[in-house]
């Protein structure tokens, strides 16, 4: 269903976000995509990745916040107009999307109320829903 | 007979010490002269200072040669004290600590875990003695390497710890983290000590170490620890070992001595009934608390001290307004999801007084959506406001930021030029 999203609470200083990265890289996890915002005083950096759950296991316990959201995923091929026809999709299915981001090469990750109800309401539309087992596929291809 | 011990110890502080000497000459009192309770109100304070000035041995009241102990204060508050026991001294103190450990419910043949450190600190020792005076096996682990202390625990079938509060929870986590099931451990009882132990942090460990934590309360100018002890059905009071020592609560502004039924909150002014190394008269503690002669539940007759939750020298004054760390815990508790792990910054780098909180965040309160997470943010600050009159910043950190001290956690930090 989707793909999984894990969301790290991070404070503002110098180093917290490589302290992650590096967590994740000697769980042999590949970073799928990210993104990282922030208030002023915290952050939350938000994680795609091909294992969510050696991720997770490794995150908690280097004692790291967490906290796991599903997110829809849809194929966004390199060419002009791919984006505003996925955005053209979720508008004509009704969605609201709360943020988005895009994953490595060819996807972009969107965060929606319901994912199963959204899944439903874009399956009539000319775009490839992408699961987590996709993301597997395309790292191990690579 | 708890007053004929104070008259003779009155007399042996000014037969010996030419400190109370002129003390008493200054207001011309003499020991004769304390026949009731109400003539020791005549008696001058003693206040840390006094011990400060005279450092290192200016106040014993006998040869050094009869000095077979020395410890130190923590010097957290200034330079530090040192204090001399006789070998009087030291089993007076034993049978205090034991006292105090029977009221937590450890009996003779508990294996009793020191995670304090040894040294000049009375904790250490103290404790020690008293465990094995009790005739419980003592095991000496002293302060540190948190992994051997679970391994320990786990080969030699603890039963007892005594940690600081922060210190037992530095163990919970780190337990937890490697996987060690704290509820089918052998430990079964917490001698906390050495810091405050707000309520929320205790039924916390209790909850998530599957024993009953109790807190003990003492200080190094009158002796160390074992002063008072939590009994196992008074959890939010502490037993006085009066036959040690005789308190008196006072208003810390006008210094008046509070009626003994009043049950007034002010501070604890205490006097040792028997210390021949370093006679103390009448310690203003700075220890705010109330004390009630109520029976307890447990049939103890003792009067009961209400666990100290500040002391006159932790208030902060921000901006005119008057603020105690433990104002802040009283928030916390009321808060569901909110950390009792806490940090207070005080400056003054926009030319005036701000207070920061910075908040551990607990993982049943973190989602990944910044709405919620700063809504939260904004209720803390909010109850904050409410309560202190007082606005106060409030920042998120990362669980396990506050540092956890094997001594004492210092969660307060003024930083005003």
């Amino acid at each position: 269903m989707g793909v999984t999203q894990i969301g790290v609470f991070l404070e503002n200083q110098p180093g917290h976000v490589s302290r992650l990265t590096d967590v994740l890289e000697k769980a042999g996890v590949s970073i799928r995509g990210f993104s990282l915002a922030d208030t002023t005083d915290f952050g939350i950096a938000r994680f795609v990745v091909d294992k969510p759950a050696e991720a997770l296991e490794a995150l908690r316990a280097a004692g790291a916040l967490t906290a796991v959201t599903e997110l829809l995923c849809i194929e966004l091929p390199d060419e002009p107009g791919a984006l505003d026809h996925v955005f053209s999709a979720v508008a004509n299915a009704g969605l609201n999307v709360e943020y988005a981001y895009s994953l490595v090469s060819t996807y972009v990750a969107l965060k929606v109320g319901d994912i199963q109800q959204a899944q439903a309401l874009l399956a009539g539309q000319p775009i490839r829903l992408i699961e987590q087992d996709d993301l597997l596929n395309s790292h191990t291809r690579g | 007979m708890q007053f004929a011990r104070l008259q003779e110890q009155v007399a042996w502080a000014w037969e010996r010490v030419p400190f109370y000497r002129e003390r008493f000459a200054a207001v011309g009192l003499e020991p004769g002269d304390i026949k009731t309770r109400e003539d020791v109100r005549h008696i001058p304070f003693t206040e840390k200072s006094a011990l400060r000035e005279h450092y290192p041995y200016g106040l014993f009241a006998v040869p050094l040669s009869q000095i077979v102990r020395l410890h130190a204060s923590s010097g957290t508050t200034g330079k530090p004290i040192v204090v001399g026991y006789t070998k009087e001294d030291i089993e007076e103190w034993r049978y205090c600590i034991m006292s105090m450990m029977q009221m937590a419910g450890v009996v003779p043949g508990d294996r009793v875990q020191m995670a304090f450190g040894y040294g000049m600190f009375t904790g250490g020792f103290g404790l020690h003695y008293g465990a094995e005076g009790l005739g419980c096996t003592m095991i000496p682990a002293g302060a540190g390497n948190t992994e051997r202390h679970i391994m320990m625990i786990e080969d030699y079938g603890t039963t007892a710890l005594i940690a600081t509060p922060s210190y037992a929870l530095h163990i919970c986590e780190v337990g937890e983290r490697i996987g060690y099931d704290w509820e089918k451990s052998s430990l079964r009882v917490g001698l906390f000590g050495g810091e405050p132990c707000p309520p929320k942090l205790k039924a916390e460990i209790e909850s998530r170490m599957h024993i009953i934590c109790t807190d003990n309360y003492g200080l190094t100018e009158v002796m160390g620890p074992g002063v008072s002890g939590e009994c196992l059905s008074s959890r939010n009071h502490q037993h006085i070992v009066e036959d040690h020592f005789y308190w008196e609560v006072i208003d810390p502004d006008t210094l008046e001595v509070l009626p003994e039924d009043s049950e007034c909150e002010g501070e604890l002014v205490l006097t040792p009934l028997a210390k021949k190394g370093i006679p103390i008269l009448r310690y203003r503690t700075r220890d705010l608390t109330s004390v009630t002669c109520a029976p307890c539940a447990c049939g103890r007759t003792t009067a009961r001290m209400e666990k100290v939750r500040h002391r006159t020298d932790d208030m902060l004054i921000i901006r005119g307004t008057n603020v105690y760390p433990s104002q802040v815990e009283d928030v916390l508790s009321t808060i569901p999801g909110a950390s009792p792990h806490y940090r207070l910054v005080v400056d003054n780098e926009t030319g005036l007084d701000r207070l920061t909180l910075m908040l551990e965040v607990q993982p049943q309160v973190f989602t990944d959506s910044f709405a919620e997470m700063e809504g939260f943010r904004r209720l803390v600050a909010d109850k904050l406001r409410g309560v202190l009159q007082l606005g106060v910043e409030v920042r998120l950190v990362e669980p396990g930021s506050s540092e956890r001290f094997m001594g004492k956690a210092k969660r307060v930090e003024d930083r005003r030029g």
